[in-house]
Protein backbone atom coordinates (compact mmCIF):
# COMPACT_ATOMS: atom_id res chain seq x y z
CA UNK A 1 0.00 0.00 0.00
CA UNK A 2 1.56 3.06 -0.71
CA UNK A 3 1.36 6.13 1.43
CA UNK A 4 1.58 9.55 1.24
CA UNK A 5 3.17 11.78 3.83
CA UNK A 6 3.47 15.45 4.30
CA UNK A 7 6.11 16.94 6.07
CA UNK A 8 4.82 19.52 8.39
CA UNK A 9 8.36 21.32 8.89
CA UNK A 10 9.67 23.71 6.36
CA UNK A 11 12.71 22.85 4.86
CA UNK A 12 15.76 24.21 6.10
CA UNK A 13 16.95 27.65 4.56
CA UNK A 14 19.84 27.13 2.40
CA UNK A 15 21.68 29.03 4.01
CA UNK A 16 21.99 26.64 7.32
CA UNK A 17 23.80 24.14 4.82
CA UNK A 18 26.64 27.39 4.30
CA UNK A 19 28.52 26.93 7.45
CA UNK A 20 28.75 23.38 7.08
CA UNK A 21 29.67 23.63 3.45
CA UNK A 22 31.66 26.22 4.16
CA UNK A 23 33.93 24.86 7.35
CA UNK A 24 34.21 21.37 5.74
CA UNK A 25 35.32 22.60 1.91
CA UNK A 26 37.46 24.79 3.36
CA UNK A 27 39.16 21.88 5.50
CA UNK A 28 39.41 19.71 2.52
CA UNK A 29 40.84 22.07 0.63
CA UNK A 30 43.59 22.94 3.11
CA UNK A 31 44.27 19.32 3.38
CA UNK A 32 44.14 18.58 0.14
CA UNK A 33 46.25 21.54 -1.26
CA UNK A 34 48.84 20.67 1.80
CA UNK A 35 49.17 17.27 0.88
CA UNK A 36 50.18 17.93 -2.87
CA UNK A 37 52.29 20.65 -1.84
CA UNK A 38 53.97 17.75 0.90
CA UNK A 39 54.42 15.41 -2.07
CA UNK A 40 55.29 18.07 -4.57
CA UNK A 41 58.20 19.34 -2.64
CA UNK A 42 59.28 15.41 -2.10
CA UNK A 43 59.22 14.38 -5.48
CA UNK A 44 61.59 17.48 -6.45
CA UNK A 45 63.91 17.25 -3.65
CA UNK A 46 63.82 13.23 -3.76
CA UNK A 47 66.67 11.36 -6.76
CA UNK A 48 64.66 10.08 -9.60
CA UNK A 49 64.24 6.09 -8.46
CA UNK A 50 62.35 5.03 -11.60
CA UNK A 51 59.73 3.98 -9.31
CA UNK A 52 55.60 3.76 -10.70
CA UNK A 53 54.85 5.21 -7.49
CA UNK A 54 56.14 8.55 -6.92
CA UNK A 55 55.09 10.77 -4.34
CA UNK A 56 53.66 12.58 -7.38
CA UNK A 57 51.31 9.47 -7.99
CA UNK A 58 50.88 9.17 -4.17
CA UNK A 59 49.71 12.57 -3.74
CA UNK A 60 46.98 12.06 -6.64
CA UNK A 61 45.97 8.97 -4.41
CA UNK A 62 45.83 10.26 -1.22
CA UNK A 63 44.29 13.68 -2.17
CA UNK A 64 41.54 12.17 -4.43
CA UNK A 65 40.36 10.06 -1.78
CA UNK A 66 40.34 12.39 1.32
CA UNK A 67 38.77 15.05 -0.73
CA UNK A 68 35.69 12.17 -1.65
CA UNK A 69 35.09 12.45 1.96
CA UNK A 70 34.20 16.02 2.14
CA UNK A 71 30.50 15.50 1.47
CA UNK A 72 30.11 12.67 4.23
CA UNK A 73 31.77 15.10 6.95
CA UNK A 74 30.09 17.86 5.80
CA UNK A 75 26.70 15.99 6.76
CA UNK A 76 27.66 14.55 9.76
CA UNK A 77 28.76 18.87 11.17
CA UNK A 78 25.37 19.56 9.80
CA UNK A 79 23.70 16.93 11.88
CA UNK A 80 25.74 17.56 14.89
CA UNK A 81 25.59 21.57 14.43
CA UNK A 82 22.42 22.26 13.04
CA UNK A 83 19.59 19.76 13.08
CA UNK A 84 19.81 15.83 12.89
CA UNK A 85 16.95 15.49 11.01
CA UNK A 86 18.01 15.34 6.97
CA UNK A 87 16.60 14.47 4.06
CA UNK A 88 18.62 12.74 0.80
CA UNK A 89 18.46 15.67 -1.58
CA UNK A 90 19.55 17.87 0.98
CA UNK A 91 22.35 15.19 1.93
CA UNK A 92 23.15 15.09 -1.27
CA UNK A 93 23.39 19.19 -2.33
CA UNK A 94 25.46 19.57 0.88
CA UNK A 95 27.83 17.21 -0.31
CA UNK A 96 27.91 18.55 -4.28
CA UNK A 97 28.49 21.89 -2.60
CA UNK A 98 31.45 20.49 -0.30
CA UNK A 99 33.43 19.33 -3.34
CA UNK A 100 32.62 22.44 -5.09
CA UNK A 101 33.95 24.37 -2.20
CA UNK A 102 36.96 22.01 -1.82
CA UNK A 103 37.84 22.61 -5.41
CA UNK A 104 37.66 26.81 -5.14
CA UNK A 105 40.11 26.69 -1.73
CA UNK A 106 42.57 24.01 -3.57
CA UNK A 107 42.91 26.76 -6.45
CA UNK A 108 42.97 30.06 -4.30
CA UNK A 109 45.51 28.37 -1.99
CA UNK A 110 47.71 27.30 -5.59
CA UNK A 111 47.63 30.83 -6.99
CA UNK A 112 48.75 32.21 -3.70
CA UNK A 113 51.89 29.94 -3.61
CA UNK A 114 52.25 30.58 -7.07
CA UNK A 115 53.48 33.92 -5.91
CA UNK A 116 55.20 32.64 -2.98
CA UNK A 117 57.10 29.94 -5.39
CA UNK A 118 57.16 31.04 -8.51
CA UNK A 119 59.19 27.94 -9.87
CA UNK A 120 57.61 25.21 -7.92
CA UNK A 121 55.90 24.04 -11.34
CA UNK A 122 58.78 24.00 -13.68
CA UNK A 123 61.15 22.13 -10.91
CA UNK A 124 58.06 19.59 -9.91
CA UNK A 125 57.65 18.79 -14.12
CA UNK A 126 61.76 18.42 -14.08
CA UNK A 127 61.56 16.03 -11.29
CA UNK A 128 58.43 14.22 -12.63
CA UNK A 129 60.24 13.54 -16.26
CA UNK A 130 63.79 12.30 -14.21
CA UNK A 131 61.78 9.78 -12.51
CA UNK A 132 60.00 8.70 -15.64
CA UNK A 133 63.45 8.75 -17.39
CA UNK A 134 64.99 6.45 -15.15
CA UNK A 135 61.96 4.15 -15.05
CA UNK A 136 62.51 0.45 -16.24
CA UNK A 137 59.95 1.45 -19.81
CA UNK A 138 60.22 0.83 -23.45
CA UNK A 139 60.96 4.71 -24.77
CA UNK A 140 57.53 5.35 -26.21
CA UNK A 141 55.47 4.60 -23.00
CA UNK A 142 57.73 7.09 -21.36
CA UNK A 143 57.10 9.74 -23.21
CA UNK A 144 53.56 9.07 -23.13
CA UNK A 145 53.42 8.85 -19.14
CA UNK A 146 55.58 12.28 -19.53
CA UNK A 147 53.24 14.15 -21.98
CA UNK A 148 50.69 13.44 -19.54
CA UNK A 149 52.25 14.26 -16.36
CA UNK A 150 53.78 17.56 -18.03
CA UNK A 151 50.60 18.36 -19.72
CA UNK A 152 48.25 17.67 -16.53
CA UNK A 153 50.87 19.96 -14.29
CA UNK A 154 51.10 22.85 -16.52
CA UNK A 155 47.20 22.69 -17.10
CA UNK A 156 46.65 23.41 -13.43
CA UNK A 157 48.39 26.14 -13.99
CA UNK A 158 44.67 27.92 -15.11
CA UNK A 159 42.69 29.40 -12.77
CA UNK A 160 39.28 29.16 -14.80
CA UNK A 161 40.32 25.64 -16.23
CA UNK A 162 40.61 24.09 -12.72
CA UNK A 163 37.12 25.16 -11.39
CA UNK A 164 35.56 25.07 -14.94
CA UNK A 165 36.66 21.14 -15.46
CA UNK A 166 37.18 20.65 -11.23
CA UNK A 167 34.16 21.26 -9.97
CA UNK A 168 31.70 18.96 -12.18
CA UNK A 169 33.38 15.73 -10.85
CA UNK A 170 34.36 16.34 -7.53
CA UNK A 171 31.29 17.67 -6.84
CA UNK A 172 29.04 14.16 -7.87
CA UNK A 173 31.54 11.97 -5.93
CA UNK A 174 31.39 14.11 -2.60
CA UNK A 175 27.43 14.13 -3.45
CA UNK A 176 27.51 10.68 -3.01
CA UNK A 177 29.33 10.41 -0.31
CA UNK A 178 26.96 13.14 0.63
CA UNK A 179 24.43 10.72 0.70
CA UNK A 180 26.28 8.24 2.23
CA UNK A 181 26.89 10.49 5.26
CA UNK A 182 23.25 10.93 5.21
CA UNK A 183 22.30 7.05 5.46
CA UNK A 184 25.10 7.17 8.56
CA UNK A 185 24.46 10.10 10.14
CA UNK A 186 21.03 11.45 9.94
CA UNK A 187 17.54 10.94 10.92
CA UNK A 188 15.87 10.79 7.81
CA UNK A 189 12.97 12.78 6.71
CA UNK A 190 10.18 11.19 4.07
CA UNK A 191 10.01 13.19 1.00
CA UNK A 192 8.12 12.16 -2.18
CA UNK A 193 8.51 13.56 -5.63
CA UNK B 1 6.97 3.60 -3.80
CA UNK B 2 10.63 5.15 -5.08
CA UNK B 3 10.86 8.80 -3.82
CA UNK B 4 13.40 11.28 -4.69
CA UNK B 5 13.09 9.71 -8.25
CA UNK B 6 14.28 13.49 -9.92
CA UNK B 7 17.89 12.60 -7.77
CA UNK B 8 17.77 8.95 -8.79
CA UNK B 9 17.56 9.98 -12.35
CA UNK B 10 19.74 12.98 -12.00
CA UNK B 11 22.45 11.35 -11.00
CA UNK B 12 21.85 8.50 -13.11
CA UNK B 13 22.38 10.01 -16.23
CA UNK B 14 25.58 12.12 -14.30
CA UNK B 15 26.99 8.43 -13.74
CA UNK B 16 26.30 7.74 -17.12
CA UNK B 17 27.83 10.35 -18.47
CA UNK B 18 31.31 10.20 -16.09
CA UNK B 19 31.79 6.62 -17.32
CA UNK B 20 31.46 7.77 -21.18
CA UNK B 21 33.29 10.82 -20.51
CA UNK B 22 35.93 8.52 -18.79
CA UNK B 23 36.33 6.85 -22.21
CA UNK B 24 38.75 9.55 -22.76
CA UNK B 25 39.83 10.32 -26.38
CA UNK B 26 39.56 7.05 -27.94
CA UNK B 27 35.55 7.97 -27.95
CA UNK B 28 35.66 11.81 -27.93
CA UNK B 29 38.61 12.05 -30.73
CA UNK B 30 41.60 12.88 -30.25
CA UNK B 31 42.81 17.10 -30.45
CA UNK B 32 45.48 18.13 -32.21
CA UNK B 33 47.24 19.67 -29.55
CA UNK B 34 46.94 20.28 -25.87
CA UNK B 35 45.25 18.17 -23.57
CA UNK B 36 42.07 16.19 -24.32
CA UNK B 37 39.21 17.85 -22.36
CA UNK B 38 38.14 14.40 -20.61
CA UNK B 39 41.78 14.29 -19.19
CA UNK B 40 41.07 17.83 -17.86
CA UNK B 41 37.69 16.99 -16.44
CA UNK B 42 39.53 14.13 -14.43
CA UNK B 43 42.86 15.67 -13.85
CA UNK B 44 42.02 16.48 -10.04
CA UNK B 45 40.74 13.18 -9.31
CA UNK B 46 42.85 10.72 -11.01
CA UNK B 47 46.77 10.17 -12.05
CA UNK B 48 45.80 9.32 -15.54
CA UNK B 49 49.07 6.85 -16.01
CA UNK B 50 48.88 5.93 -19.33
CA UNK B 51 50.70 2.36 -18.68
CA UNK B 52 47.49 1.93 -15.59
CA UNK B 53 44.91 2.49 -18.20
CA UNK B 54 42.38 0.44 -20.33
CA UNK B 55 43.04 1.80 -23.93
CA UNK B 56 39.93 2.20 -26.14
CA UNK B 57 40.05 2.73 -29.68
CA UNK B 58 44.11 1.98 -28.98
CA UNK B 59 43.98 5.16 -27.16
CA UNK B 60 44.68 4.85 -22.97
CA UNK B 61 41.24 6.69 -21.37
CA UNK B 62 41.18 9.28 -19.61
CA UNK B 63 40.86 7.87 -16.12
CA UNK B 64 43.33 4.76 -15.15
CA UNK B 65 41.81 1.05 -14.76
CA UNK B 66 41.16 1.64 -10.79
CA UNK B 67 39.04 5.06 -11.45
CA UNK B 68 37.37 3.31 -14.28
CA UNK B 69 36.53 -0.08 -12.16
CA UNK B 70 34.74 2.27 -9.62
CA UNK B 71 32.74 4.77 -11.93
CA UNK B 72 31.53 1.40 -13.75
CA UNK B 73 30.73 0.10 -10.86
CA UNK B 74 29.04 3.38 -9.11
CA UNK B 75 26.98 3.02 -12.27
CA UNK B 76 26.33 -0.59 -12.51
CA UNK B 77 25.01 -0.22 -8.67
CA UNK B 78 22.79 2.94 -8.97
CA UNK B 79 21.42 0.86 -12.17
CA UNK B 80 20.16 -2.00 -10.02
CA UNK B 81 18.83 0.34 -7.39
CA UNK B 82 15.16 -0.25 -8.48
CA UNK B 83 15.79 -4.31 -8.70
CA UNK B 84 17.87 -4.63 -5.81
CA UNK B 85 15.96 -2.99 -3.44
CA UNK B 86 14.13 -6.18 -2.06
CA UNK B 87 17.92 -7.13 -1.25
CA UNK B 88 18.81 -4.36 -0.13
CA UNK B 89 15.95 -2.37 2.50
CA UNK B 90 17.12 -1.92 5.63
CA UNK B 91 19.74 -4.27 5.71
CA UNK B 92 23.06 -4.05 6.60
CA UNK B 93 25.09 -5.92 4.30
CA UNK B 94 25.62 -3.19 1.54
CA UNK B 95 27.11 -1.05 4.02
CA UNK B 96 29.31 -4.18 4.85
CA UNK B 97 30.16 -4.92 1.34
CA UNK B 98 31.37 -0.94 1.21
CA UNK B 99 33.53 -1.14 3.86
CA UNK B 100 34.89 -4.63 2.90
CA UNK B 101 35.65 -3.21 -0.56
CA UNK B 102 37.52 -0.14 1.19
CA UNK B 103 39.71 -2.55 3.35
CA UNK B 104 40.14 -4.35 0.10
CA UNK B 105 41.60 -1.18 -1.91
CA UNK B 106 43.91 -0.42 1.03
CA UNK B 107 45.09 -4.03 0.96
CA UNK B 108 45.69 -4.08 -2.65
CA UNK B 109 47.25 -0.51 -3.05
CA UNK B 110 50.01 -1.01 0.07
CA UNK B 111 50.56 -4.48 -1.04
CA UNK B 112 51.85 -3.29 -4.32
CA UNK B 113 52.97 -0.46 -2.74
CA UNK B 114 55.26 -2.74 -0.38
CA UNK B 115 56.26 -4.65 -3.59
CA UNK B 116 54.22 -7.89 -1.73
CA UNK B 117 52.78 -8.95 -5.08
CA UNK B 118 52.26 -6.85 -8.69
CA UNK B 119 48.61 -5.79 -9.37
CA UNK B 120 47.18 -5.65 -12.78
CA UNK B 121 44.97 -3.26 -14.65
CA UNK B 122 41.98 -5.77 -14.05
CA UNK B 123 42.70 -6.43 -10.63
CA UNK B 124 42.65 -2.70 -10.23
CA UNK B 125 39.58 -2.24 -12.51
CA UNK B 126 37.13 -5.07 -10.55
CA UNK B 127 38.47 -3.73 -6.93
CA UNK B 128 37.30 -0.51 -8.43
CA UNK B 129 34.26 -2.17 -9.50
CA UNK B 130 32.99 -3.93 -5.81
CA UNK B 131 33.90 -0.20 -4.28
CA UNK B 132 31.87 1.82 -6.49
CA UNK B 133 29.21 -1.05 -6.52
CA UNK B 134 29.39 -1.49 -2.92
CA UNK B 135 29.11 2.70 -2.65
CA UNK B 136 25.72 3.04 -4.66
CA UNK B 137 23.75 -0.24 -3.01
CA UNK B 138 24.50 0.94 0.25
CA UNK B 139 22.29 4.46 -0.12
CA UNK B 140 19.82 2.49 -2.85
CA UNK B 141 17.20 1.99 0.03
CA UNK B 142 17.07 5.90 1.20
CA UNK B 143 15.00 5.80 -1.98
CA UNK B 144 12.44 3.95 -0.31
CA UNK B 145 9.87 4.94 2.09
CA UNK B 146 10.43 3.27 5.35
CA UNK B 147 6.69 1.85 4.97
CA UNK B 148 7.41 0.46 2.11
CA UNK B 149 6.80 -3.47 1.80
CA UNK B 150 9.83 -5.21 1.80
Amino acid sequence: METEEINENPPPAFSNYLPSVAIVGAIFGVVSFVLSLFFGYQQINAEPTGSIFSPVMLSGVVVCLITCFGGAVAVWHYTKEVSSSLTLGQGSLIGFMTGAVIVLATVVFNEIWMLIDPDYTEKLIEATVANVEAMDLPQNAKDDMIDSMVQGVRSSQSVLQQIFWGIPVTGLLNLITGMIGTKLFANKEEESF
Amino acid sequence: MMKQKWLYFGVLTALFLLVLFSLGSGLWGSEQSGRHWTEKLFYGVCHQMPDRSFTFNSLPMAVNSRCFGIFFGLFAGWLTIPLSYKLTFKKTWPVKLLLFAVILQIIDFSGNYLQLWVNTNLSRALLGFLLGAGASLSIGDLFYNNNSKK
